[in-house]
């Protein structure tokens, strides 16, 4: 299981996203609909790769990934 | 890894020209077949109401003219390529040609494919030091995807496969999305599976079939996010993952050297492959890393869009029941430069503790009463990413929009670079690594 520390950040995150949120019309969002505000990744497979080889940790990433038996 | 200097780029090559030539030739297909419902719009009347005059005519080809385009216009193709080349200071070098494609509904149907070569030629020190030669491997990997979201209520599925010579994973995914409050909150959650199989090829190139030897290892994946609104420029998220391996890991190349008890305190960070050769037991064991593993991942996302600039931070928490706790920090600030160009510097950073059973210099103690047998720890690994590191990241990437003037992002070519500088506070043969990530990407959508 994670560790307590882990559960404390979950905690705070949950916290924060249940406060300080004011509800925002559809026609209010016009910043928010920018293409830069997406979530898509400026960066391609290349670097993702990369960083799933050279870091330990995995996650927040998508679930389409394959492993790979990469070193 | 493969241990094998016979690598066949040619073919590779051929395969990913033969996959761009098949998605451009499908994207051409179905310009045409949309086109082709507008060659009637010219055509004579061949039936006519004498009651109708031509104004009504006109105005009713009109309202068809209308009624087909909006038809025509329901669907937002996109295709795209990347090639990217890593270098780093430990004599590895990766060069990854992909392609990508998707096609989107306005009714909420969308599907997407990719496919990508990783070309792979290595001599670190870990493969130095055990006196193999330079390797090269070749890795493909594809995915498709699809997803339905007619109103706030979606479902999407999706597969993956990746294959080198000595490595395969098939995997699949399913994912819901629902939104609330219109749209001010999205909720989603996944689940996903793999199946990898893990062989062995020799230093000849030939590799034993996954028939007479083979590792499984199942992967099951789950998540669950919150997307919402922060403001009226804000956006936020938080994504938890739980990941849950079952197999042996182990490389079947990694070697580890032992020390007896008296050596193994001495043996300093970074000892060179001679060194450790000089000081190290006869025995050269295997790696053995345990046979499951859980992981857990809290990933919070921010972008906040100002009057020419967006701001995009990522934190990720990341901990596992081998004992390994990590935090990376990822920043972008994304400055538009007029209609045509974006430019944006990138930072990263990446802390990690190593896992419990990480050692420097393993030691191999209280041999047989003669000197000789093996009293080896359960676990051992050579795998310097499951040990102590710290990863700071520089670098930033340029996008430059070519389509029209109404539309200047319709064709978009981008470039980025980066530099990543790691240090290994722990750990034999290095002390740090420094590599360099470069990637042009061209993209168009219609």
């Amino acid at each position: 299981m994670p560790s307590k520390g882990l559960w404390v950040v979950v905690v705070v995150l949950a916290a924060a996203a249940s406060v300080g949120c004011s509800h925002v019309a559809p026609y209010e969002r016009g910043k928010l609909a920018h293409p830069m505000m997406t979530a898509d990744d400026l960066e391609g497979p290349a670097a993702a790769h990369v960083l799933a080889v050279h870091e330990g940790a995995t996650g927040g990433g998508s679930l389409s990934e394959s492993g790979c038996g990469c070193n | 890894m493969q241990l094998t200097a016979n690598v066949r780029p040619r073919n590779t090559f051929r395969t990913l020209l033969l996959v761009v030539a098949a998605l451009l030739a499908a994207l051409s297909w179905g310009s045409t077949v949309r086109a082709s419902p507008s060659d009637d719009e010219d055509h004579p009347a061949t039936a006519r109401d004498d009651g109708k005059d031509d104004s009504k005519d006109e105005a009713a080809k009109t309202a068809k003219k209308a009624a087909t385009k909006s038809l025509e216009d329901t669907a937002t193709e996109r295709a795209g390529t990347e090639i990217a080349g890593y270098l780093d200071s430990d004599h590895v070098a990766v060069f990854t040609p992909s392609v990508h494609a998707g096609i989107e509904n306005v009714s909420g149907a969308s599907i997407n494919a990719s496919y990508l070569v990783d070309v792979v030629s290595a001599a670190s020190a870990d493969i130095v030091s055990t006196a193999s030669n330079r390797w090269q491997e070749v890795r493909q990997a594809g995915s498709l995807g699809a997803q339905y979201k007619p109103h706030d209520f979606g479902v999407g599925l999706g597969g993956s496969v990746s294959s080198e010579p000595d490595y395969l994973s098939v995997g699949f995914f399913s994912t819901i999305v629902k939104d609330f409050d219109e749209k001010n909150y999205t909720l989603t959650a996944g689940y996903g599976y793999s199946h990898d199989t893990a062989g062995r090829c020799g230093d000849n190139g030939q590799c034993t079939p996954f028939s007479v030897f083979s590792r499984p290892l199942q992967r099951g994946s789950f998540n669950v996010g919150l997307a919402w609104v922060v403001d009226r420029a804000s956006l936020a998220s938080v994504t938890a993952d739980m990941v849950f391996e079952s197999g042996d890991q182990s490389k079947v190349y990694r070697y580890i050297p032992m020390f007896s008890p008296g050596i193994a305190p001495q043996i300093p960070n970074g000892a060179s492959a001679a060194l450790v050769n000089n000081y190290r037991l006869p025995e050269r064991p295997l790696e053995q890393l345990p046979l499951a593993r859980r992981r857990f991942a809290l990933t919070g996302r921010y972008a906040h869009r100002f009057e020419t600039s967006t701001v995009r931070l990522e934190e990720r928490f990341y901990d596992d029941d081998w004992g390994l706790l990590a935090s990376s920090t990822d920043a972008r600030w994304i400055f538009d430069l007029g209609k045509r160009f974006a430019l944006w510097p990138h930072a990263r950073l990446h802390v990690q503790k190593s896992v419990s059973f990480w050692e420097r210099a393993y030691v191999s103690a209280n041999p047989g009463a003669n000197g000789d047998g093996w009293n080896l720890p359960l676990y051992r690994t050579g795998d310097r990413e499951l040990g102590p590191l710290w990863t700071t990241e520089g670098g930033g990437g340029i996008k430059w929009y070519l389509g029209s003037d109404t539309d200047p992002r319709s064709w978009q070519l981008g470039f980025t670079a980066d530099a990543m500088y790691t240090a290994y506070t722990n750990d034999i043969y290095l002390t740090s690594r420094t590599g360099y990530l470069g990637a042009c990407t061209l993209e168009a959508e219609w």
